[in-house]
């Protein structure tokens, strides 16, 4: 079967990624292929992996160019002791190594200006579909693939998440497949996929939203994938227990290991019921959140984090009660509702009524272009129109969804030891006004607003039509 | 700056309409009830004899053509605004109901003058001709549709509705208020401005099943740009032959009367408006020159890449009816930048922001803060949305600004409405709450 040989194919490349980016360096190995090659780059410039969460194998390399950075003079939005003004920021090979009001930049430092300008920790996304091709594979149950080998780092997503203050992003399959496939976590900056890999097998997508079936046929088919990667594993279980046994009973040589595993299509859906893996779970109204109740009585081992369409807010407490992490879709955040009798409209602003239930949520943006909820300032502008506080409203980009991430010590806040994830902006990040002036990630600046060449282009720094070729056509007519 | 265009006087209802004297006597009933300007005491608050009084105060005034007042007030008596100060000059009638704005800020009601809301999308586009001048959007706009609820709620008061963009001529558009139990309780100008499309928008979809020729009732032609203008063209070429059929005594009873060309014809008069979608900067050019042709001058439409031309606009004193500032991908592949309404500013080409076709999902007032972010200033942007349309559309001497004499359309915000963190706090239209 093709489907069958492609699927291998797909498979085998993750793997390599996955194993290669979490396996400790082996410097005695001449690199071979330039897929090794820069790998091998990558894992010079990784620190040692940290086990986030107690799942994530997690590598944050440092800055390779600059190492010593200071950045000078802005209102710190630390996120974590306040807001700090005319504050000093010193980064020492990729990390913070001193915010405050007194730090003294040394003489060798490369200096960010950010007087007069406001700073806070680069934005997170913990779950966004942007920047990879093919977002919902077609097939219901596809556990088996992962994000990293769709994903397009010349992507705009990638480069407007940089324009936008976006440091870290984990980028995972979309909402229209039932079990979907793997996600991982990058930084929106380098030529390919290893460069930009952060993590990767962050999390398998898991989705109720019914497409092109009904509501009750879509959680029969979540119950069936997790029972059938149930049975199979109890199966291999038993087989084992057998083999102990026959072991024992001196059948089988003490030699002989056991060699049987389980099928790779259904190994991560096995791992996700040993709670081995975490589970992103796309819930798109209030109705399916009883079926989210009953997979957490089932399974109770699940590691699931939530993640939310703009119809659960009905729903706030029940998910409150729930207990996992949430995180809100990026249309979840104003949602015209349509009364189905009378046709009346209301605006209802799903994030207030999750604030006001006590949940600490994260949120997403669009990835489309004609849509003012692709700027992280509008999402957060939003949710304060309706009133949720300004401080839950940035947390919802930096804090909290490093945290759900479990990279809550690493980045997220602007502190000692913290990467050096940082943006420095022109105002107030929730301003209509405001600009990214410039992203610093992992002590290295990346972006910055004045070599920004496509927004040279949208403002017409480049070479135009002027008014004078203009007058000459005119004549010529 | 540069609004003033013999097209947009008013012009009496009545005389609109003469063009279809076989409408005419439906239409003298709608007219008498709705063709004039709806008076302050019809609208007001329904009561006879005393006068309905309400006072703004607590508030930051953008009157949109005028000073901002920093703790204004502004009275409204029967529906109508009668006077705006500071509220150390100002003070408030005995009597008036007083509404606290709560340090919040008042603008005009917005003026959205281009929509297609209110109306059925199957109902945009009659499919059964490419040139149809005659047809009036008014015939079916839907006062209950539920998107006026949400454009008054976005605080826009006004908006133009106009047919769709898939006819070469797609017909004539109409102003309504955005709130009314009846079209009769929400018309401002029952014909406004006659639509007309370049491009590939009206000749897309107008391909033969499996290739071949389009031939037949069932395919429309054009399926070319050149085909779209040549459709233009000759209506015009027929319109111009109306006009002299008509001149010639006996000629005009022979011909009889044409209600497509008639609408035409007052084009060629000057003596209606027409708006001609736009977007790439050779279907800007081609909107120019067919003007420049039959000699009338038209609004141009979307324009998306009205910074390539912005000196040809100026020179023929087109003003550009600019959509959602807010989007970065257009249509037909026209290419965008974010400095175009800034250009359009700086040269003084007259423009007006629209919300595009779509009033519900982009708020007129979100498209105003996006131009602010990519250069224009506050005033131009507010303006933009207010009393620039509403100049464009000639119904300045009603709504687009907060002067005395005009309708009390009022918008109050929570804080700054160029803010994104500011929600509208109420809406007034005609001194009536309308939203809040």
């Amino acid at each position: 079967m093709t489907s069958r040989a492609r699927t291998i194919t797909r498979r085998s490349t993750g793997i390599r990624t996955h194993r290669l980016s979490a396996a400790p360096a082996r410097p005695d190995r001449t690199p071979s292929t330039p897929m090794n090659c820069s790998i091998q780059s990558l894992l010079q410039r990784t620190l040692a992996p940290v086990v986030a969460a107690g799942l994530l194998s997690v590598a944050l390399p440092t800055a390779s160019a600059q190492d010593l950075v200071a950045v000078r003079g802005g209102t710190v939005h630390t996120m974590k002791d306040g807001v700090l003004e005319n504050a000093t920021i010193l980064i020492e090979n990729g990390r913070i190594t001193a915010v405050g009001t007194e730090v003294e930049v040394p003489w060798n430092a490369t200096v960010v200006d950010a007087e007069g300008k406001v700073v806070l920790p680069s934005y997170i996304l913990a779950h966004c579909s942007g920047g990879m091709g093919g977002q919902n594979e077609r097939m219901a149950n596809v556990p088996f693939l992962t994000v990293t080998d769709a994903l397009d780092p010349s992507s705009q997503f990638f480069e407007d998440s940089r324009r936008n203050g976006i440091g870290t992003i984990h980028v995972i399959p979309g909402n229209r497949t039932l079990v979907g496939g793997q996600g991982m976590i990058v930084r929106p900056y380098g030529k390919t996929v290893e460069d930009m890999a952060i993590a990767t097998r962050t999390g398998l997508k898991l989705s109720l939203l019914s497409t092109g079936q009904s509501r009750l046929a879509q959680i029969r088919g979540m119950r069936n994938a997790l029972r059938d990667a149930e049975t199979a594993q109890a199966e291999l279980e038993r087989k084992r227990t057998e083999f102990e046994k026959e072991q024992a009973a001196g059948v089988i040589p003490e030699d002989k290991e056991f060699e049987e595993k389980l099928d790779e299509r259904q190994e991560p859906v096995a791992k996700l019921l040993r709670g081995e893996m975490r589970g992103f779970l796309y819930v798109p109204s209030a109705a399916e959140v009883s079926e989210v109740e009953q997979m957490k009585a089932d399974y109770q081992v699940l590691d699931l984090v939530l993640i939310l369409g703009p119809q659960c807010y009905k729903a706030a407490d029940r998910i409150a009660a729930l207990g996992y992490p949430v995180i809100l879709d990026d249309s979840a955040l104003e949602y015209t509702e349509t009364d189905p009798q009378t046709e009346d409209e209301t605006l209802v602003c799903p994030p207030k009524f999750f604030a006001d239930a006590g949940i600490d949520f994260a949120i997403g943006i669009s990835e489309s272009l004609s849509s003012s909820s692709r700027y992280p300032w509008w999402q957060m502008a939003t949710m304060v129109r309706h009133g949720v506080s300004r401080d839950q409203a940035l947390r919802s980009m930096t804090t909290r969804p490093a945290e759900i991430l479990g990279l809550q010590d690493r980045i997220g806040s602007i502190a000692e030891g913290m990467t050096a994830n940082i943006q420095v902006l022109t105002g107030d990040p929730l301003s209509a006004t405001t600009w990214v002036d410039t992203l610093v990630l992992e002590g290295e600046v990346v972006y910055r607003r004045s070599d920004d060449r496509r927004l040279k282009i949208l403002f017409g720094e480049d070479s135009d039509k002027n008014s004078s070729v203009d007058e000459t056509e005119k004549g010529g007519e | 700056m540069r609004c003033s265009n013999p097209f947009t006087q008013t012009r009496p209802a009545m005389k609109r309409l003469l063009f279809a004297p076989k409408f005419a006597i439906a239409i003298a009933v709608l007219v008498s009830t709705v063709g004039q300007p709806i008076s302050a005491q019809e609208s007001g608050a329904g009561n006879s004899g005393a006068d309905t009084v309400l006072a703004f105060q607590n508030a930051t005034v953008l009157p949109a053509d005028g000073r901002v007042i920093d703790d204004g007030i502004v009275v409204v008596r029967n529906g109508k605004i009668v006077a705006v100060g500071p509220a150390v000059d100002l003070a408030i009638p005995d009597g008036a109901t007083v509404v606290d704005c709560e340090g919040g800020t008042i603008t005009p009601g917005l003026v959205d003058a281009s929509t297609t809301i209110g109306v059925a999308s199957s109902d945009l586009n009659e499919q059964g001709e490419e040139v149809t001048p005659h047809l009036r959007v008014l015939d079916v706009i839907d006062p209950e549709s539920k998107i006026f609820t949400r454009a008054r709620r976005q605080g826009v008061t006004t908006v133009q509705i106009n047919p769709g963009n898939k006819n070469v001529i797609g017909g004539l558009g109409a102003v309504v208020k955005t709130v009314g139990d009846t079209l009769a309780d929400m018309l401002v100008l029952d014909v406004s401005g006659l639509r007309m499309t370049m491009g590939d928008e009206p000749s897309q979809g107008n391909r033969a099943i499996r290739g071949g020729t389009p031939v037949g009732i069932f395919y429309r032609r054009p399926t070319t740009r050149m085909g779209v203008v040549w459709e233009a063209r000759s209506a015009f070429f027929r319109a111009q032959k109306y006009m002299e059929q008509q001149t010639i005594p006996g000629e005009a009873q022979q011909t009889g009367f044409d209600p497509g060309l008639e609408v035409l014809a007052q084009v060629l008069r000057g003596e209606m408006q027409v708006r001609t979608t736009a977007r790439q900067e050779q279907d800007i050019r081609t909107a120019l020159r067919l003007a420049e042709e039959f000699g009338y001058r038209t609004l141009v439409e979307e324009a998306t890449e009205a910074w390539r031309v912005a000196d040809e606009l100026l020179a023929a004193e087109a003003t550009v009816l600019f959509s959602s500032p807010s989007i970065e991908q257009a249509r037909e592949g026209a290419e965008i930048r974010w400095f175009t309404l800034k250009r359009l500013a700086d040269r003084e080409v007259p423009f007006v922001i629209c919300s595009g076709a779509d009033v519900g999902s982009r708020p007129l007032m979100q498209e105003a803060m996006f131009a602010v972010r990519f250069g224009l200033t506050r005033d131009q942007a507010l303006q933009a949305i207010t009393s620039r349309p509403a100049a464009v559309l000639g119904i300045a001497d009603r709504v687009g600004s907060i002067r005395p004499g005009l309708d009390a359309d009022l918008v109050v915000w929570t804080g700054d409405p160029f803010e994104p963190t500011s929600a509208v706090h109420s809406v007034y239209v005609e001194g009536q709450e309308v939203s809040r």
